[in-house]
């Protein structure tokens, strides 16, 4: 086996900033070497460790999906040391990339299934990539209905608005947007996650529910997700964990004797009520 | 191990230098020095440097194949962005680690094992280890806190050694043990037999020693009993007095937990990224950005490093991750030992099953 610690190398191709206050940015790379991309097969719900080299190395869940060829995609918050150095990147610059990593969302045994898509806030790259990747041609036929419930605080903070508004434009899929308080020109939902969940109230039957959010909404969502009888093993959720490789070596990531960048970052409910609650 | 069972020889203690000098221009030859007062293991390049008479290193020769700071690649850059990545190039070169004690020889086992784990392999740590050969030592005068027996070891256990010493005095017991520690003894003709004399004094050494470790910890249950008291009350009362320094960890022969890092030789457009120990009993350790915190009181800290060797190594690699060295024990500014707590978490089973019977 190679050094694992080694990133392959890819140049800025693109930057999008998506929220209103400019602390959220898309980065698009490409792979300067064709056999590097064409090694880094990934399914939704993966993350790679991206670095600016020099500066740090972080994990990041792919927004992309990879249906969506010739690039791949990071949604980066500004939070700390490394992600404000990815938001003063610029196109043509070199950010080194690791991975795939984690076990992504089972798109395998999705299929055949409702799918109910739930975020919240900027946890949406990665059910962005989801989406994307299941109403893709060769693979819409795979599964039934789709549901998309995404809320924000306010309409700046809503990511992806382009695919956003294309999403509606199919027939195949429901796409209910909320925000937490009534604004002027809004004309979607207003109204927390979980209380617009149970509103839209998606069957249980032959189902599964991909949660993803910050910590209170995943709480109050998987409240109504049970009053609607959703069972654990038809509840995912991906998980966040400080971690510095991604290969289960450097420990921290760990919940019980389970690594998040290895046995994870997607668990179902019934997985999750089986580790202790350090997460 | 070995095909052809090697016969026992005899190394004279002043033939030190002649093995020295016939290896060291193949192997890098680390073995134990005088340090700061303490004994470390280093690569030597003086015979005269080595330090026989020695209980155990303060910091486990688990550094020579992880060291507490280790490159993991070179790079350059034009300025800004990155131009050239360099690989390591050293990890073929061959080691000989003289000297190493059972306990410590048995945690090479246990990192190995867990650098090989799922579908990652630290090819940094695994080279290394490949290109290692121990010469091991077996301990004539055991400590107080040593427990290695409690662990299925022994003060001259050899399992996990290639070559293995035993001290009798003048000279050393020489035994081969692997089929690399026979081929390097092949390799020195001139060692002399050993007499059924010095094999029977060895014995006695070896029964004498394990008569000195006193301490006998039973872990038959232990895992178990770890497994249904994540929430016990117990961890309050085992954090109650640590000062979260991470030396237990620090010290820890099968501690493997490491921070990554970039560092920059800025005005010369070069850098590396390295690796360097981190410690789950640090606050930073587990922090999130958003400024949550997974473990943020001692109390899961403290819980995590027991849980981690006594708990989760066994259901991930079915071994305990401790060799029953008795660092951590040593270097506890507050006297915290850990086989008062493996006995403090034995007993919840006694006390839940006399509470059943009352």
């Amino acid at each position: 086996m190679p050094n694992l610690y080694i990133p392959m190398l890819t140049t800025v191709k693109n930057v999008v900033s998506e929220n209103k206050v400019n602390d959220i940015k898309t980065l698009e790379l490409e792979f300067k070497k064709e056999d590097d991309y064409n090694k880094f097969n990934y399914i939704p719900g993966q993350f790679a460790e991206i670095s600016l080299i020099g500066k740090g190395e972080c994990p990041i869940g792919i927004a992309s999906s990879p249906t969506e060829e010739g690039s791949i995609q990071f949604t980066i918050k500004k939070m700390g040391t490394v992600t404000s150095e990815f938001h003063n990147c610029n196109i043509g610059d070199v950010v080194g990339v690791r991975g795939p990593f984690g076990n992504g969302w089972p798109i395998e045994e999705m299929k055949g299934k409702d799918i109910v898509v739930i975020g919240g806030g900027f946890a949406f790259s990665t059910l962005r990539s989801l989406v994307i990747y299941l109403l893709n041609e060769k693979h819409r036929k795979d599964y039934k209905k789709i549901t998309v419930i995404y809320g924000n605080r306010d309409p700046g903070e809503v990511l992806y608005r382009n695919v956003l508004e294309e999403w509606k434009k199919h027939d195949d899929i429901d796409v209910v947007l909320t925000i937490d308080r009534e604004e002027e020109g809004w004309k979607e939902k207003v109204g927390f996650v979980a209380p617009i969940v149970k509103e839209v109230g998606p069957s249980s039957n032959n189902a599964v529910a991909v949660v993803c959010g910050p910590p209170i909404m995943i709480k109050t969502t998987i409240t109504v997700l049970e009053e609607l009888n959703f069972n654990d093993e038809q509840i995912l959720n991906s998980l966040e964990m400080r971690m510095k490789c991604g290969i289960g070596k450097c420990g921290r990531c760990n919940i019980g004797n389970k690594f998040v960048c290895i046995d994870g970052p997607v668990f179902s409910l019934a997985e999750l009520k089986k580790l202790p609650t350090e997460y | 191990m070995s095909g052809e069972k090697m016969e026992i020889m005899i190394l004279m203690k002043d033939q030190i230098p002649k093995l020295y000098n016939e290896l060291s221009g193949e192997y890098n030859f680390f073995a134990p020095v005088k340090e700061k007062g303490y004994i470390a293991y280093r690569k030597i390049s003086n015979p005269e440097e080595i330090e026989l008479n020695y209980f155990n290193s303060k910091i486990p020769p688990k550094e020579i194949l992880f060291p507490q700071m280790e490159v993991l690649f070179e790079f350059e850059t034009d300025g800004k962005n990155v131009t050239e990545i360099k690989d390591r190039k050293d990890l073929d070169e061959k080691n000989i680690l003289f000297g190493i004690r059972p306990c410590d020889a048995h945690s090479f086992d246990l990192l190995e094992k867990f650098f090989v784990f799922g579908d990652f392999q630290d090819e940094i740590f695994l080279k290394k280890r490949k290109n290692s050969l121990i010469i091991g030592i077996g301990c004539n005068s055991p400590k107080s806190t040593c427990f290695c027996t409690s662990l299925e070891g022994h003060p001259f256990q050899k399992d996990d050694t290639d070559v293995f010493l035993v001290d009798l005095g003048e000279k050393y017991l020489v035994e081969g043990v692997s089929d690399k520690g026979n081929n390097l003894l092949q390799q020195l003709s001139w060692l002399s037999k050993a007499s059924k004399a010095d094999i029977k004094k060895a014995q006695e050494l070896a029964k004498k020693a394990e008569d000195l470790i006193t301490t006998k910890l039973d872990l038959t249950n232990t895992s178990e009993i770890l497994d249904s008291n994540f929430a016990n009350e117990i961890w309050k009362e085992v954090s109650e007095n640590c000062l979260g320094c991470g030396s237990c960890t620090f010290l820890c022969p099968t501690c493997t937990c490491f921070d990554v890092l970039d560092e920059n030789a800025q005005y010369e457009n070069r850098g590396r990224r390295i690796r360097i120990w981190d410690t789950c009993q640090f606050c930073l350790y587990t922090l999130h950005t958003s400024g949550h915190n997974p473990r943020d009181s001692n109390i899961e800290r403290c819980r995590n490093r027991i849980l981690h060797k006594f708990s989760y190594y066994p259901l991930n690699y079915d071994l305990i991750g401790c060799v029953g060295c008795g660092r951590c024990i040593q270097v506890c500014p507050v006297n915290n030992d850990l086989r008062t707590i493996i006995n403090k978490i034995n007993s919840i089973k006694i006390n839940e099953e006399e509470n059943v019977s009352a």
